[in-house]
């Protein structure tokens, strides 16, 4: 049984994977082997490796109770499994997508994937957050996925996604979409007031002197070598 | 009713923490409130001159907490508003002199002995201002009518919120009426547009706040000067009261009337 539980050290901290069996089993496995060496892991912080697994999240905060007994705390799950990550989420848990996995994955495909470069669409296109505040000054939003922010985002805050920025606000900050290399990322606002636009790897700032106007919605992407905001309504 | 215990913050220097601190101090004084201020710019102690007590200082607030003298003995009794007390900073020590803890500790000891500890905080966002913080539940946040001051003031409220407060009361000092009207200095109303938290005071620029703080006479105790009356109605509205707001230019159709009704309509 002791296959079906292992415990890794890692430089973030332990990793625990759970593999075939019982959920409950493994859960009497893992209090078994705490309770002899557990004074070695406290106050340890813990992924969870469940790999295909559905936990649920009544099995989840079992675990995070009996790790917590041992003095140790559930932080991250490694899943790819809906009912897990749902269950994840619910109780608040950091979730990551198992990279070594599917880095295996791609490997054993006849045709390898296309290099990495600039990250494509797809793989971030369902992720994003959705943030229902006033983002203030000295205030980071970074997210590899896409960030959707209901407020404004005052000067001095900065928005970084790996995919589209969209302020339900005014933007008066700097938002860079696309940081990981993807251009045709978009950021748009209700009002466009900027410090700095960023997508991808261009830049812009806004004009010295601008007109003054009565804001209204803008869009702004990366075409033809540079940043173009248009008006929301120009454009599809 | 329960102590109250503000602390007066700004991030930005210069914006004029001290003589609103003392400027609500009498106020709230005035209005028959006990109240106890506190200087918290350890090292670089003004409160007392502000108000005109720097000759009776004997103890100070690094004093009591490292056990040289009782709460009472540091307390010192205003001249003329019998019932506010300065708890002065020290001006030969620094920042790290008291801790986080320590500023908990003397609230905790003042609170049921007054209705307001006030709490003047040193600028910046570093160790005195964590000093500053501390003790607090409700914090006013002061700035002047200019983007550099309006930021600072934004990035101090992320701070508070992170940590979950969220009695928070905006106050702009230094308005110049003249400069809003020609379009030249921020308005009150698009402060708010950035802060978005409740205001309760504005302060205008006048000669005769400069000249009262050098004499160590908070303007707030001539009622009848337009900013003595602006802190009266600041004081107001911290104690809960509905007050409109001045309407500080004279004769003319200006700013306030329109920020008024904007304010109203919130």
């Amino acid at each position: 049984m002791a296959d079906s539980v292992s415990i890794k050290g890692t430089r973030e901290g332990l990793t625990i994977t759970f593999g075939n069996g019982e959920f409950s089993t493994l859960l009497k496995d893992l209090d078994q082997h705490l309770a002899t060496r557990g004074a070695f892991f406290r106050g340890g912080r813990v992924a969870l490796q469940v790999g295909e697994r559905a936990v649920e999240e009544e099995e989840l905060s079992q675990l995070q109770k009996l790790l917590s007994n041992h003095g140790m705390i559930l932080r991250t799950v490694v899943s790819e499994n809906g009912v897990t990550q749902k269950a994840s989420n619910a109780l608040g848990l950091r979730l990551i997508a198992p990279e070594g996995d599917q880095a295996a994955k791609t490997q054993e495909k006849p045709n390898p994937a296309p290099p990495r470069g600039p990250a494509s669409r797809q793989q971030g296109e369902s992720r994003g957050i959705l943030i229902r505040r006033m983002v203030r000054s000295g205030q980071v939003i970074r997210h590899t996925g896409h960030v959707v922010i209901l407020g404004d985002v005052n000067a001095g805050a900065t928005i970084a996604a790996g995919g589209d920025i969209v302020v339900w606000g005014g933007l008066y900050g700097t938002a860079h979409a696309g940081f990981m290399g993807d251009r045709s990322a978009i950021i748009c606002a209700l009002e466009m007031f900027p410090l700095q636009l960023r997508i991808a790897d261009f830049i812009a700032r806004p004009e010295e002197n601008p007109p003054s106007k009565n804001p209204y919605p803008e869009i702004a992407r990366a075409r033809g070598g540079r940043i173009v905001v248009e008006q929301w309504n120009k454009t599809p | 009713m329960p102590t109250r215990v503000i602390t007066v913050t700004s991030g930005k220097g210069g914006v004029g923490k001290t003589t609103a601190t003392a400027n609500l101090g009498v106020a709230l004084s005035e209005l028959g409130n006990r109240v106890v201020v506190i200087d918290a710019d350890i090292g670089l102690r003004n409160l007392d001159v502000v108000m005109g007590l720097q000759n009776r200082i004997i103890y100070d607030i690094v004093d009591l907490v490292e056990g040289r003298c009782r709460l009472r003995q540091a307390l010192i009794r205003d001249r003329t508003t019998s019932e506010l007390y300065l708890l002065p900073a020290a001006q030969s020590r620094d920042k790290t002199a008291i801790s986080p803890a320590d500023m908990i500790r003397v609230c905790e000891q003042l609170r049921g002995a007054c209705d307001f500890i006030l709490i003047d905080s040193p600028a910046g966002i570093e160790a005195g201002f964590r000093n500053a913080i501390a003790g607090a539940d409700e914090f006013v946040l002061l700035t002047t009518p200019d983007a550099a001051s309006v930021q600072d003031v934004d990035r101090v409220l992320g701070i508070l919120e992170n940590e979950g407060h969220d009695d928070l009361f905006l106050m702009i000092n230094r308005i110049r009426p003249d400069l809003v009207q020609r379009g030249e200095m921020l308005s009150p109303a698009e402060v708010l547009r950035t802060l978005a938290i409740d205001l309760i005071g504005i302060i205008p620029e006048t000669e005769a706040i400069l000249v009262s703080n050098n004499k160590g006479t908070p303007i707030a105790r001539d009622k009848s000067s337009l900013p003595g009356k602006a802190y009266i109605n600041t004081a107001r509205r911290l104690l809960g009261q509905d007050v409109r707001f001045l309407p500080i230019l004279e004769g003319k159709k200006g700013i306030w009337e329109r920020f008024g009704s904007l304010f109203l309509d919130r």
